[in-house]
Formats: C-alpha cells, sequence, structure tokens
C-alpha cells in the first residue's frame, strides 16, 4: 500500500509549485521585456511596461554593449575567475593535505589549521580599508592583486572543505605508494590530488560563484583603474546612463546571461557543489 | 628515517608560502585595522593617536546604533522568512510531483545571479512596478514605492535577499530530507502520524544539522548584506537602510572617517565572531540533545 | 622531484609577475612626461575624452591623460588612502578642498600665471573654505555653477505665469500652478544629494553666509540659523510630487523634462541631464527667492570645478601646461556650452540661455557659496535633511543637526580653536 502511494503524483503539490516558480520567472520576465523595449514603449501603466515589446530589435543590447565594453569585461571576468580557480584548486588542496594529514598529531598543524579556518569569521569590512592601502603599497592594486586576495578569502572555507574529505581517504593508499619509494610530494600528485576530484568540484562551483558576483574587492583594491567585470560595469553603467531604463536592463540582462548559460550546462554539478561545500 | 624528513620537509614547504600569504593579506591587514581604530587617521594626511575615543563615540552615535539596529533586524527577519519558506518549497519538492529536476533546477536560479544586478532589477521593481499593481488592484498600502518610506524600506531589502537565498536553503534541505530514512515514515504510518505532526516529530528532529547549517549560512551572509544596498537604497531614505558593511565602507573610504570607522569594523568583527559560536554552542547542544 | 621544480617555478613566476607587472604599466617613452587628471564630473566626461585628444594631438613632450569615473569622491579617496596620487585633481569647491589644503596634498600654484585671468571673487572663496588661513593659493577655479529653480518657459509663458522675486510671490506662484492641475516642483529625493539643492538655495537667502565658521567659532548655532530655511524647505516640498523619495535624479530629470512638473529646484548642472531627455525643452531658470526683503535674496553659486596640482606631481611645468590648455577661451567656451556652466575665468564668454533668469544675479555679483560646503561628507548632512524632509520635524533636525555637527567637526573645531589662541586673531 505504502509503495503505491508513493508512485502517485500529487497534482495539488505540483501545480502549487508551478505557480509559485512565478516569483522566480516574473523578475527574469521583467527584465527581458524591458531590455527589449524602446523608451517611447514604456507607458505610465504597468501593462504598459509589462507587455511584450512590439518588435524584438537587438538595439538596446549592442547600444549597451558598446557603453559597458561588454566582450572586454566578459574578457576580464573570464580570466578573473579562471585564474582564481586554478589557484585555489592548486594551492588548497596542497594545503589540505599538509594540515589535513597532520593536525591530528602536531600541534603546530592544528595551530595552523584552527588560525586559517577562523579567518572565515573575519568580516571583508575590517580587512578593506587597510587592504586598499596594503596593496598599494605593495603595488598589487590590480587585478593579480584581486586574485591573490581571493585565493586567501575562499581559503579557510577550502581548506575547510579538503581537510574534511582527506578524512575519507585511507592513509593505506599513501602508506602503498611510499613503499614503493614515491615522495611525498609525488604521492600527492599522482594519488591524493585525483582522488580529491569530487572536492575540486565542490571548491570550482563554490569560488566560481562567489568570485563571478563579487564587486567590493575590485572596486576597493583597483578603484576604478583598469578594466571592469561584468558586474562592475554595472555599477558604472547605473549612474552614468541611468535615465534609460531601457538601455540599462538590456546591460543587466548580458549581465546576467554568461552565468545563466554555464548554470544551464552545469547544473548538476553546480547544485551538488553548493550543496556539498554547505554540508560538508 | 629519510623518508621520514623527507615528508616532513615537503609539508612544511607547502605550509609555510601558503600560511605567509595568509597572514600577509589577513591577519596583518586585521591588525592594521585594529591599529587604525585607535586613530584618527582620515585616510589621508596625517593623524594623531585618540585613544579610545572611537570606542566611546561609537556608543553615543546614533547611526551606528540604527545601521547595527537595522543590520540584524534584516538578519533576524530575513533568516525566519527564507529558512520557513526554504522548508515548505524543500518539502514540497521533496514529494511526489511532476517535473521534479525542472522544477528544482528553477527555484535554484535566483541563487546564481549576482547580486548587484539582482538588486537593481528588484529597485526597479519597487519604484514602478509593484506601485503599478497596487494601485491597479486598489491597495492604498502597496500604490507608493516601499523604498521611499523609512519604514517599509528595510522590508523590501529583506525580500530581495530573501529572495536570493531561499534557493541556497532549499537545495540544503532537500538534501537533508533525503537523509531521512524511509523506515522512519513506515514507523510513523503506523502510529498514525500525519501531515504537521509527520513533519514536526518525524522529518525535522532529523533534519536539526541542516538547520543549523542553513541558520548559520543566513545570519552570516545577512550581516553583511552590501551589494543590496549600494543598487537599492544606497542605505537610505533617511538612513534607515544603512547596513554596518555600507556605512564602514560609505564613511570609512569615501567619507573620511577612516579611524573611527575602523573602530567600528572591529566591534563588528567582536559582534560576527560573538553570534557564530553562540549558533554553534546552541546548535551543538540541541544536537546533542537528539 | 620534476614536479616539485614545477611548482617552485610557477610560484617564482608569480612572485615575479607581481614585480613586474604593475612596473610595465607606468613607463613611457622617453623624454615624453605623463600628466593624469582625475575629475570627478562623471556627466562631463565626453568633454573632457574630446580635451584628452585634442591636447595629445597638439603636444608631443606631454601625454595627457583624463580619466572621470563614477563615484569619483570614493575612488579619490581611496587612492589618497593608497597614496597613488594623480598629477592635477579636478574637484568641487567644498569640504574636500578644505581637508586636501590641510593635509598638504595639494601644491601651490600662486606662482601659476593664469591665476591672474580668473575672477577674484572664485578665488576668495577657496580662500575662505581654508580650515585655517593657509599662505598660498592651492586650486585654479574653473567653473561655477547655480542653484536655483529650473523652470518650464513654454509653460509659463502659455499660462501668462511671472517670475516671483519674493518668497510670497514664489507661494502665490505655486497656488496658481497648481489650481491649473499641473504640479509645482518635482523632486528627486532617493538620491539625498538632491535634498541639498532646495536647501542651500534657501539657506544662503536666510543664513549668514559663514553660519559654518560661525558655529565653530562657538558664536552660534545651527538651531538658531537654520529653523527658518527649515520650514520653508517643507513649504516647498508640499508643492512637490506625493512621494518625492521614491525618484532618483534621473527620474526627477526624466520627469522634468516631460512637462509633468512646472519647475524644479535644482542647480544649473542638470540642465544637460533634463535636455538628454528632451533636447527640444525650453528651460530657464531663476534663483529661489527666499525672503520677502528682496535685497536679501541672492543667488546660490558655488565654485563647480576647479583644478589642484597635488604636491606629489613631480612635473609642475608640464601640469600648468595642461591647465593653460584647459582655460584657453575656446575649450573653456566648450566647456560652458556642454554643461550650462559659469566660467570662473574673466573674458567675454557665452552663457547658455537657460542661465537668463540669474544672470542679472551673477553680472551684479550678488552671489554666495554653498553652505553644504562647508558641510563634512561622513556627517551625511544630506541624508539628516532627508529624514528631516521625511518626519517633518523641525526641532528634532535641527538639535540632531547641532550635534552631528559638534561630533563630526570636533577635530576642526580644535584645529581652529588652537590656531586662534596660537596667533590672537578671536574674531
Amino acid at each position: 500500500m505504502y509503495e503505491k502511494a508513493k508512485a502517485k503524483i500529487n497534482w495539488p503539490v505540483t501545480i502549487l509549485l508551478f505557480i509559485g516558480l512565478i516569483t522566480v520567472a516574473f523578475p527574469l520576465y521583467m527584465t527581458i521585456v524591458i531590455a527589449f523595449k524602446q523608451p517611447s514603449e514604456m507607458t505610465n501603466s504597468i501593462s504598459g511596461i509589462l507587455s511584450l515589446p512590439k518588435s524584438w530589435s537587438l538595439s538596446n543590447f549592442s547600444q549597451a554593449m558598446e557603453l559597458t565594453d561588454f566582450w572586454r569585461s566578459l574578457g576580464t571576468s573570464l580570466m578573473v575567475t579562471s585564474v582564481t580557480l586554478i589557484l585555489s584548486i592548486l594551492l588548497h588542496s596542497m594545503m589540505g593535505y599538509a594540515v589535513g594529514r597532520n593536525k591530528a598529531h602536531s600541534k603546530w598543524y592544528n595551530f595552523v589549521y584552527l588560525f586559517i579556518v577562523s579567518g572565515m569569521f573575519v568580516p571583508f569590512a575590517i580587512l578593506m580599508m587597510p587592504l586598499a592601502k596594503q596593496t598599494a603599497e605593495m603595488h598589487l592594486d590590480n587585478w593579480f592583486g584581486v586574485i591573490l586576495l581571493y585565493v586567501v578569502f575562499y581559503m579557510p572555507m577550502n581548506l575547510l572543505l579538503y581537510t574534511g574529505y582527506l578524512v575519507n581517504i585511507p592513509i593505506a593508499l599513501e602508506e602503498a605508494a611510499r613503499v614503493d619509494g614515491a615522495t611525498t610530494w609525488r604521492t600527492f600528485w599522482s594519488i591524493i590530488f585525483p582522488i580529491m576530484k569530487p572536492m575540486h568540484a565542490t571548491v570550482a562551483v563554490i569560488t566560481a560563484l562567489a568570485v563571478w558576483n563579487d564587486v567590493m574587492t575590485p572596486l576597493i583594491i583597483m578603484s576604478g583603474k583598469g578594466t571592469n567585470t561584468l558586474p562592475l560595469a554595472q555599477l558604472t553603467f547605473q549612474t552614468q546612463f541611468g535615465t534609460n531604463y531601457n538601455l540599462a536592463f538590456a546591460s543587466y540582462l548580458l549581465a546576467l546571461i554568461p552565468i545563466i548559460i554555464f548554470y544551464v550546462l552545469c547544473q548538476k554539478q553546480i547544485i551538488n557543489g553548493v550543496v556539498n561545500g554547505a554540508v560538508k | 628515517m629519510k623518508k621520514l624528513n623527507d615528508s616532513k620537509r615537503t609539508y612544511m614547504l607547502i605550509t609555510i608560502p601558503i600560511l605567509a600569504l595568509f597572514v600577509c593579506f589577513n591577519t596583518v591587514p586585521l591588525i592594521r585595522g585594529v591599529i587604525y581604530s585607535f586613530t584618527n587617521f582620515k585616510g589621508f594626511g596625517t593623524y594623531e593617536w585618540v585613544g579610545l575615543r572611537n570606542y566611546m563615540d561609537l556608543f553615543t552615535d546614533p547611526r551606528i546604533g540604527g545601521s547595527y539596529l537595522f543590520t540584524i533586524k534584516l538578519a533576524i527577519m530575513a533568516t525566519i522568512i527564507t529558512n520557513v519558506i526554504s522548508l515548505i518549497l524543500a518539502l514540497g519538492l521533496n514529494s511526489s510531483i511532476k517535473g521534479k529536476t525542472f522544477l528544482r533546477a528553477a527555484y535554484f536560479v535566483p541563487n546564481v545571479l549576482g547580486a548587484l544586478v539582482v538588486g537593481y532589477i528588484f529597485q526597479y521593481f519597487f519604484t514602478y512596478i509593484l506601485p503599478g499593481i497596487g494601485r491597479a488592484l486598489g491597495i492604498e498600502a502597496l500604490s507608493s514605492s516601499m523604498l521611499s518610506s523609512s519604514s517599509t524600506a528595510w522590508f523590501a531589502i529583506v525580500i530581495v535577499c530573501a529572495w536570493q537565498s531561499i534557493a541556497m536553503n532549499t537545495i540544503i534541505y532537500i538534501s537533508g530530507i533525503q537523509t531521512v530514512p524511509e523506515d522512519v515514515y513506515e514507523a510513523g504510518d503506523l502510529d498514525g502520524a500525519t501531515g504537521w505532526k509527520k513533519f514536526r516529530y518525524l522529518t525535522f528532529p532529523l533534519i536539526i544539522p541542516f538547520f543549523t547549517i542553513n541558520m548559520v549560512l543566513c545570519v552570516k551572509n545577512f550581516l553583511m548584506v552590501f551589494d543590496q544596498i549600494v543598487a537599492m537604497t544606497s542605505g537610505g531614505p533617511a538612513q534607515s537602510t544603512e547596513s554596518i558593511s555600507y556605512l564602514i565602507y560609505n564613511n570609512g573610504l569615501s567619507g573620511g572617517s577612516f579611524g573611527y570607522q575602523s573602530a567600528n569594523a572591529v566591534v563588528f568583527f567582536i559582534v560576527i565572531v560573538a553570534i557564530s559560536v553562540a549558533q554553534m554552542t546552541i546548535s551543538g547542544k540541541k544536537e546533542e540533545q537528539l | 622531484m620534476r614536479r616539485k621544480k614545477g611548482i617552485y617555478a610557477v610560484l617564482a613566476v608569480s612572485a615575479l609577475a607581481a614585480v613586474v607587472l604593475p612596473g610595465c604599466s607606468s613607463g613611457g617613452k622617453d623624454g615624453v612626461t605623463e600628466i593624469e587628471i582625475l575629475q570627478y564630473k562623471p556627466e562631463a566626461a565626453a568633454y573632457f575624452d574630446q580635451v584628452e585628444e585634442q591636447f595629445n594631438a597638439t603636444h608631443d613632450d606631454i601625454h595627457l591623460t583624463i580619466s572621470s569615473p563614477d563615484d569619483a569622491s570614493t575612488i579619490m579617496r581611496t587612492r589618497f588612502v593608497r597614496e597613488d596620487y594623480p598629477d592635477i585633481i579636478g574637484i568641487g569647491g567644498d569640504i574636500n578642498y578644505s581637508y586636501y589644503v590641510d593635509a598638504d596634498i595639494l601644491a601651490d600654484v600662486s606662482d601659476y600665471p593664469g591665476l591672474a585671468d580668473i575672477n577674484e571673487a572664485y578665488l576668495d572663496i577657496l580662500e575662505a573654505l581654508e580650515i585655517v588661513p593657509t599662505e598660498g593659493t592651492y586650486g585654479v577655479p574653473y567653473v561655477a555653477n547655480a542653484a536655483g529653480i529650473l523652470y518650464n518657459r513654454d509653460m509659463f509663458e502659455e499660462n501668462g505665469w511671472e517670475i516671483p522675486e519674493t518668497w510670497d510671490e514664489l507661494i502665490s506662484l505655486c497656488g496658481e500652478i497648481q489650481e491649473k492641475g499641473i504640479l509645482p516642483f518635482y523632486f528627486g529625493f532617493r538620491d539625498t544629494w538632491t535634498c541639498l539643492a532646495p536647501w542651500n538655495a534657501l539657506a544662503v537667502c536666510l543664513a549668514p553666509a559663514d553660519t559654518c565658521k560661525q558655529v565653530n567659532a562657538g558664536a552660534t548655532t545651527f538651531t538658531e540659523q537654520y529653523r527658518e530655511t527649515a520650514e520653508k524647505c517643507l513649504e516647498l516640498v508640499s508643492y512637490g510630487p506625493d512621494d518625492p523619495f521614491a525618484y532618483g535624479y534621473n527620474d526627477a530629470c526624466t520627469a522634468f523634462a516631460n512637462g509633468e512638473a512646472a519647475m524644479y529646484p535644482i542647480g544649473s548642472y542638470a540642465v544637460p541631464q533634463v535636455l538628454q531627455v528632451n533636447p527640444e525643452m525650453n528651460i530657464d531658470s531663476f534663483p529661489l527667492p527666499a525672503s520677502n526683503d528682496v535685497s536679501k535674496n541672492t543667488l546660490n553659486s558655488g565654485v563647480d570645478l576647479m583644478f589642484c596640482v597635488t604636491a606629489a606631481c613631480e612635473h609642475k611645468e608640464a601640469a600648468y601646461e595642461v591647465l593653460d590648455f584647459l582655460l584657453e577661451d575656446e575649450n573653456l567656451q566648450a566647456y560652458i556650452d556642454a554643461q550650462n556652466a559659469v566660467p570662473c575665468k574673466t573674458g567675454d564668454f557665452k552663457l547658455a540661455p537657460q542661465l537668463d533668469g540669474m544672470l542679472s544675479f551673477i553680472e551684479a555679483g550678488n552671489m554666495t557659496d554653498y553652505q553644504d560646503h562647508y558641510y563634512p561628507s561622513e556627517m551625511a548632512a544630506d541624508a539628516l535633511i532627508q529624514t528631516f524632509l521625511i518626519n517633518k520635524d523641525v526641532d528634532q533636525f535641527l538639535t540632531t543637526f547641532d550635534t552631528s555637527w559638534q561630533r563630526y567637526n570636533r577635530d576642526i573645531i580644535r584645529e581652529v580653536q588652537e590656531y586662534e589662541e596660537a596667533n590672537g586673531t578671536a574674531e
């Protein structure tokens, strides 16, 4: 009897959930519709704002792309995110290994572990002003500096994840390799690093989402010099061309599209990654 | 013996540079922040030591008080709303429904979008669309912009924060509910547990660890709210939505109260640590009880 | 072992890159002096891009870069925090200038020959902004602006409305406009700084010009001086849209451009923004007549943009050459046309027709600097005024204003008092 009940589709809940989806879809629908319209189509009534545009012209988009230097911003975003990802995965997994394998029997490693992980509680607000000064003194007020900062900011979280995952990897694997004469360094790269693959995916997804959408770090470290990332370009755009909402929304939509495409393509990995990160 | 040295050296060679990097960009600025908090530094020019003056001022400054009040109010309200809705959604998405995969994926979308752009979109929504809907339906309360009144603006921010984080919390609850073994329900069925009772006495106790995760995540994120404020209100109207992070950024960096806001940041840091520790102790005890 | 070396190589390269990368960007051709201007008016970005291009086309020995970022004041502050100074900064004549002079960030430009052509009145304004009297001149005023009321000239002509010269006339005009079913004023108070426009325009007529300095000297309080300003400000707002706090500056400019209101109390700087929405619009302006005593009414005008050479600038000669270029009549006129500004340089310049109604005040020199140029930005006087306009509680507002003032100006007040003790120039 139980089996039967399980197989039966609960229609009221299904319908309610589809209705609830409006809350997610509506803001996106609004963005798309406004992005395609011309200012003259924006009447004062909401039906005028929310109706479908008369023609699906791409002119707002091409103008917005020009004003926000879209391709360059996209390139910067991609560059910053991917370099941060590579560095984070390499450095944090190494660190996770060194600390994770030793913190049980060594006071020093246990201290290092707690020291770094407690960095999670340091709000960016207290770091930003000294960092603005310090990065400039070190001539790191550029994208390289921003990337280094990301590697540091996400270290506590990622270290926690990697050391947590390492507990599940039996130490016997490494000992076997060592008996065969492999160095610790080699053992890590040839055995541990590949085994950690699921955690790499998790770290990659969490770090990528955070870096891609971050505005504050580059805002403070570079303060308007150099190229923008996509979200940063919106900030610049907002005040300068704020009168034309249609143009602004085209630009917002352009900023959202890359991450939505990424999400549609790797939806499963993203959800799993994010959940692993939070639950572990 | 040689082997042991090799591994010890390797571990050290990995740890030291990375630790140095961390100290350089996390610990050192933290200490410098604390040092600045004892000065009247404007961010440029010369400065003097003022002892504890900044800290004394913090407690008498209504603006600082207001920002703490707003931030805490926002964090509490958004945490409650987010968790209630997420739990309901998670239960729904976990029941036998059609299009489960699609629905789960769709409800997660807000989480991947950048908070700044989402803020801009909602700002337009609250200024033009919602009052329009209010007028069309003849609802007085909705017919003026929520963002223009200091009694409602904070709630608009709560809505946007919740809109984005519900996605994440729902997914975490779903994975929590999936850990509940079927036989628990079967046993429950025998006892005649249904609906609310089933949830209250069977499901919920088993997903408490996930509830804890969600609480910690929510409170920490909401306390540090920044992007939404920049995009939607810039702290207005009437300074009613100045979050702590926003105030530190705005007055500390562009306003010239570098030293004073450093003191604010130090206090903020202590508050966050205290809240996190408290949360973990409490939930740790709860889990023990079960 | 090979892998190990590989990783070391990566680390070494990263470390090297950290040192080399920023080095690359600052290098230039030999014999070419780099001059960077950071100016705070993003709305004039197009003009400055053009100036930059023209300058570089005509000068081989100097390469000029002008950046006009959004949120420039934050960016400027952040760069000062990082001690990364541009050669020239373009700022307004406000408290930031006072701070920068006080912090020795700016260079003395009294040896700049171009100063001779600058209207003396504007140099006096800069002098007054110094926290304590400081030897030398630290800025070259470029253009001034004026704040008052922009009005829809066509709408006024159609209805036969007259330009008011006293407060009572203004209020009765508002009543007349309302009777026609037209909104007298538009406001965009969601952007807090726009609250300062009507505030300043009222305060220059109703409070002494040196109110802030007097308060710093302990001679008076804002509660005493600002009551009438506050009350009249509230009265003005009652003739605005139902919910002025819902709209930003851009929304207000758009609404005024579309004829949704007859008048818009804002500065002359808003005209380009309005014309961007409705290029055909026929706009004029007049000073806000805050008093019923015509002799007390004055035009609210201050230095909108000036150029300061920073103390860190290594090529003062080159910087002066850039200033000369900016101050050439032709270029200054181009700025005036683009931004609806008033030149600070003496000479024969053509002002925009949108300033017609203010011309008599400008020519007579009946102008008073903005009060808010003395307000420290971290005090957020604009937000205080916004709060007041929402709550409408005059007494509470004035008290808050006084207490906030004492809190945020403590260091300035002490500096002023120490200076006066040392120099015995108590007023």
